[in-house]
């Protein structure tokens, strides 16, 4: 059964678009990540245009990441402070995304941007998620404990000045890593459609030392709110988010998420932190793929359609 | 000033149009099915099909040759730009490009036969008739126009895209003067209003033309949320947000486990 979308300006399967939604959401569930990153790219190798994907994946993040924020609101598993600090700096880089975002789609270098950004990132992320989980899996042969986190261990960023105390995390640190973390985060997001929790989670836990139990509940807050914002913006200035094709996604992933969440209990912790490295890999190799193989057609063309109805 | 030169270019095209001898009174009568293609969320493509007659007067004479029946269908004008990708440090990165200003955003030729016998190069050069002919970078004028490799890759993605294309047996003649053919729109037709004209061909020369004009558009919900999104962007982004925070927080009632 084709569904006409109305701004992609295309028909697709909406049984298609369910099972994207909901495969991408399996997968969120199950490593408890937001999926973006892979459903941005997903929905681009169909044929939806790459600026009204990226614009409708923040819409479908939104409503990931307010199904999971409410649950760990009602464990009282958030700290509100940090999230908001980190949501209003993710906001301004948000801002700042959304506007990259419109002069690289009117100098038409829109693509190849998105696909360097996903291959650094994704090639990074993955590198370093992989040899992280399998470097613990060996550990974990030999019999050996990785050596612990201790909490008020400190690091460089501690010695920063601008303290502010956020009680909940039982933090006193400097508010430039907390901003600097939130802006970057936000543009990222709102440039590339991802919601940035597979990199915000790990820097909190790291950099700043959050505690893991507050950690997911904080991100999906923010990650919630600069999304929420990204997608408001995308609507006003790029006219690019498409609210049909939003719906068909957020449904799949929703039901999607339930299922992962249910076989990610059974998995350990290590071989999930594995094979969400590889996947991760394996997306940014494939869109290296594509920047590095000669193109079939290397010519392209835009047409932008001044007028309305 | 510019009104002299027009007039006589106006007069030379008349003369062109109407050779010596008996006055030609042939008249073409042309019908669609539709004027309007409507959107809904169901839509995958449609078609229109269209019918005409050919009259003639009294006093024409007829004679041997037969008639020959184009059919141009135009969409909206837009801005398009054609840009070719470059190995650049190992990468493929957009390099060059060349724009179009007011290039139709969807452009049908039919024909009951092919180009070259319906008229000859010049003719169609000036009428910018078939995808050949059809100006891109400047007006149609007496010669068929250059094509850059940048034309030639537009017109080719254009045609993939299903948004130009060309069919010389797309109309059929029923009887010496009678008519018919369909127009198909894909599922990416361009909204907007779209110009449908006929021509009458009888020895490579333009006897008659007759328009009509039909609107693509969105309808109903699509039409609503379409217009809601261009003018006010920002309500509609909200309207979106609103839309996801409650299948969000729907979905963790359903599923809530806890």
């Amino acid at each position: 059964m084709d569904i006409y979308l109305p701004i992609a300006e295309l028909s697709m399967n909406v049984f298609l678009l369910l099972a994207m939604g909901g495969a991408v959401g399996f997968i969120s569930g199950l490593f408890g990540v937001g999926g973006g990153f892979l459903l941005t790219p997903l929905l681009i190798f169909t044929g939806i245009p790459s600026a009204v994907a990226v614009a409708t994946v923040s819409s479908q993040i939104v409503a990931s990441s307010a199904s999971g924020a409410l649950a760990y609101m009602r464990r009282k598993m958030i700290d509100f402070k940090l999230a908001g600090v980190l949501t209003a700096s993710g906001v301004a880089g948000s801002y700042l995304g959304v506007w990259l975002f419109s002069v690289l789609r009117s100098l038409g270098q829109l693509d190849v941007v998105l696909s360097l950004a996903y291959v650094v990132f994704l090639g990074t992320i993955g590198a370093l998620m992989l040899t992280e989980a399998l470097r613990s899996i060996v550990a974990a042969r030999r019999g050996r404990r990785p050596p612990a986190q201790r909490p008020g261990q400190h690091n460089w960023i501690h010695g920063l000045p601008l303290k502010i105390r956020f009680r909940r995390s039982r933090l006193y640190i400097s508010a430039l890593p907390v901003v600097g973390l939130g802006v970057a985060i936000g543009f990222l997001g709102a440039l590339l459609g991802i919601g940035g929790g597979f990199i915000m989670v790990p820097a909190l836990i790291y950099l700043l030392r959050v505690p893991t139990t507050i950690v997911v509940g904080t991100t999906l807050v923010q990650t919630f709110g600069t999304m929420a914002f990204a997608t408001i913006m995308q609507a006003g200035t790029n006219r690019a988010v498409d609210a049909v094709l939003g719906l068909a996604l957020m449904v799949g992933g929703v039901i999607g998420a339930q299922f992962g969440a249910r076989v990610g209990q059974r998995l350990r912790g290590e071989t999930l932190r594995a094979l969400l490295g590889l996947l991760v890999l394996a997306v940014g190799i494939r869109f290296a793929v594509n920047l590095v193989l000669r193109p079939d057609e290397v010519f392209s063309v835009t047409t932008m359609s001044g007028e309305g109805l | 000033m510019a009104a002299r030169p027009l007039a006589l270019a106006a007069l030379l095209a008349a003369a062109t149009l109407a050779p010596a001898g008996p006055a030609r009174a042939e008249r073409l009568i042309a019908t669609l099915s539709g004027e309007v293609v409507s959107i809904a969320s169901n839509f995958t493509g449609s078609q229109i099909a269209f019918f005409g007659a050919i009259e003639r007067d009294a006093q024409s004479v007829p004679r041997p040759s037969t008639y020959e029946i184009v059919v141009v269908a135009e969409g909206p004008p837009v801005s398009a730009v054609t840009r070719q990708k470059r190995r650049t440090l190992g990468l493929w990165i957009n390099r060059d490009s060349e724009s179009y200003r007011l290039v139709p955003a969807f452009h049908a030729v039919l024909a009951s036969s092919p180009f070259t016998e319906v008229a000859d190069e010049a003719t169609r050069a000036r009428l910018g008739l078939g995808l050949d002919m059809l100006p891109l970078r400047r007006e149609a004028g007496p010669t068929p126009p250059f094509r850059s490799a940048f034309e030639k890759a537009f017109l080719r993605l254009m045609q993939a895209e299903g948004r130009y294309f060309e069919a010389v047996d797309g109309v059929d003649f029923l009887t010496p003067t009678l008519f018919q053919g369909k127009l198909a729109f894909p599922a990416n037709v361009p909204i907007g209003t779209y110009d449908i004209r006929f021509m009458l061909f009888q020895d490579g020369v333009k006897l008659a033309e007759e328009s009509r004009r039909i609107e693509v558009a969105k309808v109903g919900f699509e039409q609503m949320m379409t217009r809601f999104s261009r003018e006010h962007g920002y309500l509609y982004g909200l309207a979106t947000v609103v839309m996801a925070s409650l299948t969000g927080w729907l979905a963790g009632v359903i599923f809530r486990r806890d």
